[in-house]
């Protein structure tokens, strides 16, 4: 029998019909069954190439050590504009990443109300399924990112504060190497800026960057024993340790001891640095990377580390500032696999040494800082010197550190009010009073 | 005998009516469909936003999950709340220097520029406009280099000069604002100085002539001439300055952060922080129907004491 073919009409129609189901299936959720093997395509948010460049070269090892075989694709942007797209993507209901890091300074934003745990995937269970993992990693560096007991992401590093200084300069100029107490440094301090017109502690009035202004007194508060806030998330600014730690950068302020530089990481520190007026300074370990090479790398050769001086009525001779979690999105097709190549890439002994070697970030397992390799590491920057032992030695030191989901609030308040004590514009007593005061009325609104 | 009554005959006019109406399209709907594109996206792009946030500000939301319904808390806390009544003031000198300074200077500028005989026009024109064009991100930079305290250009300068520096121009409260305020001049002036050269073009060139004839000087034709001309201009200019200033984010944001000390936060950098780096969206949300209550009801006073829209006699 004879059929007619389709009119032209028809055609388009079917043609509307099949384009209009296309789109849809597009639009949709995509399946959430679990994939268990096989090929994968884990979406990777991160806003430091240096990770990127890390999992790329671990995927050889995790599809050694897993059912999958891993292929990446990375987004990057920066720490805020990461968090602010997951929620965003979340709230569309698709195209959330499967793996995504978080710095520290921006993670407290999942802490609010249920937000963690409804798009990440507590880890808890699967720290506590490889044997002995769950005890060798340091708490200090878990807490940070967890919330009601549970871990929602694992830490790049364990960022602690060393003392840089220049080590030309203070050789030229007599200066002790290894003074004890942060009381006898900045003595030293004043006459070296009296001398020298050069200061050996800095502190950031970067009035564009409220986390910069505060990590200056952060670091040293922690080390000194003090916090910002407790394990239940409760402000316990307002202390003798801080008032102690703050009136100690005031008066320094005032010799010259300590200088205030507008930006760490900017053109300011870099003309401190270029002109000598600033030889030494407190800061985490990963500023020799972002802040000292990246400024000045034609002193390369000229800078040592060495431990934090001790405050005299107590406290460690480290703290730790920074940091980057990554976490599993919950609930997705590759949640499995997103967290099996977190496990065996950043978890792993091999992944933990690598993750020195290659990006500077200390590993975040105790058992790791035995490793012979790492202990015979130089560092070319710091003439030769053995950091690894140094940061090893200063393992015991490390402060623990908790973040509440109104953290940022905390460094708005804060920040303001360390720059008017710096100005002399109110005590430190006053300042911290302020700021618990302001924090307690802007919090939970 | 009847007579009969001659109907009155149809004029060429009566007939051509006629004709026009049976030719009338049979789908009275036609013109709305033609228009309702704008409708709809003014309704799917503005008043269901407004709707949404209106909602939204009566709710404790974290930006994700369900809101819960607050009723009016977030406008109670916000009447209370330090923060916001300083980026309201914050925000009040900004329009003050939008509106009180930056359009007066960009019309003496205007007006300078539109003097007869002057040389290499385009050039200064340009140049007035450049900062306009300039990424926001650039212009933070740079003036972040120039009012650095210890390493900044313009303390060099006055060092130089006057053999005093060290100003903090970004790291006191009340210095901070006036940095903002110099950037809001050096970025928005040759901007609007645009719109008043080309007022000033419009002016016919007889009134000057007459003034001329009366014997008025440089200022009585300033002020009887061409600031009457201006009139429509200097209302518009005004108005979008009111609106552009009141919801100012950029330069404080890139600049200060809003700090020191809140000294430099906005309305608009107010309600970003409380949304996108504190979670609570629902707060956010009533600090923007605040804004929005605030620069709608005074541009509309604006509108109504310059006479914008209204037919001139």
């Amino acid at each position: 029998m004879f059929t007619a073919p389709p009119s032209r009409r028809t055609l388009l129609r079917g043609a509307l019909g099949l384009g209009t189901a296309a789109a849809l299936t597009a639009c949709g959720g995509g399946s959430t069954t679990a994939r268990t093997s096989g090929d994968v395509t884990l979406s990777l948010w991160t806003h430091d190439p240096g990770y990127e460049a890390f999992f790329r070269k671990g995927i050889p090892e995790a599809d050694r050590l897993t059912d999958f075989r891993y292929h990446l694709d990375v987004t990057r942007a920066g720490p805020a504009d990461l968090v602010t797209k997951l929620l965003a993507q979340a709230v569309a209901g698709r195209g959330t990443p499967d793996t995504i890091g978080f710095e520290i300074g921006s993670f407290p934003r999942m802490l609010r109300g249920d937000i963690a745990p409804r798009l990440l995937r507590d880890l808890t269970p699967d720290l506590a399924a490889v044997p002995g993992l769950k005890d060798d990693l340091l708490p200090a560096r878990l807490a940070p990112f967890g919330k009601d007991g549970k871990v929602y992401a694992l830490d790049s590093d364990t960022p602690m504060v060393v003392y840089y200084y220049r080590d030309d300069l203070f050789t030229r100029w007599k200066l002790p190497k290894s003074t004890e107490t942060w009381e006898e440094f900045a003595e030293l301090g004043t006459r070296v800026h009296q001398d020298h017109g050069a200061s050996l502690c800095v502190v950031s009035t970067a009035g564009s960057d409220a986390g910069q202004i505060v990590q200056s007194f952060q670091m040293l508060l922690y080390q000194r024993g003090g916090a910002f806030f407790d394990a239940e998330q409760n402000l316990v600014l307002d202390s003798p340790e801080a008032e102690e730690t703050l009136r100690f950068l005031c008066d320094g302020l005032r010799t010259g001891f300590v200088i205030d530089i507008s930006d760490y990481y900017g053109a300011a520190m870099q003309a401190a640095l270029k002109s000598g007026k600033v030889v030494g300074l407190p800061m985490a370990i990963w500023y020799k990377n972002y802040g000292l090479i990246a400024n000045v790398p034609e002193q390369k050769g000229r800078w040592r580390v060495r431990a934090l001086p001790r405050f005299t009525k107590g406290g460690g001779v480290t703290a730790a500032l920074g940091g980057t979690g990554f976490g599993v999105v919950k609930d997705k097709a590759n949640t499995v696999a997103a967290t099996d190549f977190l496990l065996k890439t950043w978890l792993t002994h091999d992944g933990q040494v690598r993750r020195f070697t290659e990006t500077g970030y200390l590993p975040t397992r105790r058992s790791v800082y035995a490793d012979p390799g790492l202990n015979a590491t130089t560092d070319d920057f710091c003439g030769g010197q053995h950091l690894f032992r140094l940061y090893r030695s200063l393992l015991p030191d490390v402060p623990a550190f908790h973040q509440s989901p109104d953290q940022s609030i905390l460094f708005d308040v804060l920040a303001g009010n360390l720059l008017r004590a710096y100005r002399g514009d109110a005590t430190p007593r006053q300042a911290l009073k302020q700021t618990a005061a302001d924090y307690r009325d802007q919090a939970g609104r | 005998m009847t007579t009969a009554v001659a109907g009155p005959t149809r004029t060429d006019d009566q007939r051509a009516k006629a004709d026009t109406a049976a030719r009338r399209p049979r789908r009275p709907w036609a013109p709305y469909l033609f228009i309702s594109p704008f409708y709809l996206l003014y309704v799917l792009f503005l008043l269901v936003p407004v709707a949404v946030s209106v909602w939204l500000s009566l709710t404790e939301w974290v930006g994700l999950g369900t809101p819960h319904w607050v009723g009016l808390r977030n406008y109670r806390l916000l009447a209370t709340d330090i923060s916001f009544h300083r980026a309201l003031g914050n925000t009040a000198v900004f329009v003050l220097v939008a509106v009180c300074v930056v359009v007066p200077l960009a019309l003496l500028i205007a007006q300078a520029l539109n003097t007869r005989g002057l040389r290499a026009r385009d050039l200064w024109r340009t140049a007035y406009f450049v900062p306009i064009v300039v990424s926001p991100i650039l212009v933070a930079l740079i003036f972040g280099l120039l009012f650095d305290r210890q390493f900044g250009l313009v303390n060099s300068v006055l060092r130089a000069l006057f053999g005093t520096g060290g100003v903090d121009w970004l790291g006191d409260p009340s210095l901070a604002k006036v940095s903002i305020a110099l950037v809001m001049l050096w970025r928005w002036t040759g901007y609007l100085t645009v719109f008043f050269l080309a007022g000033l073009q419009s002016v016919p060139r007889e009134l000057y002539e007459a003034a001329a004839i009366d014997g008025a000087g440089r200022l009585r034709t300033f002020t009887t001439v061409t600031l009457p001309a201006l009139k429509p201009v200097t209302a518009f200019v005004v108005v979008t300055s009111f609106i552009g200033a009141a919801q100012i984010f950029e330069e404080p944001y890139l600049l200060t952060g809003g700090g020191p000390a809140e000294s430099t936060l906005s309305v608009t950098m107010f309600i970003y922080r409380a949304a996108f780096q504190r979670q609570q969206f629902g707060y956010a949300a009533a600090a923007a129907v605040v804004l929005f209550v605030l620069v709608f009801g005074l541009s509309q006073l604006f509108n109504r004491l310059l006479g914008i829209g209204r037919a001139t006699s």
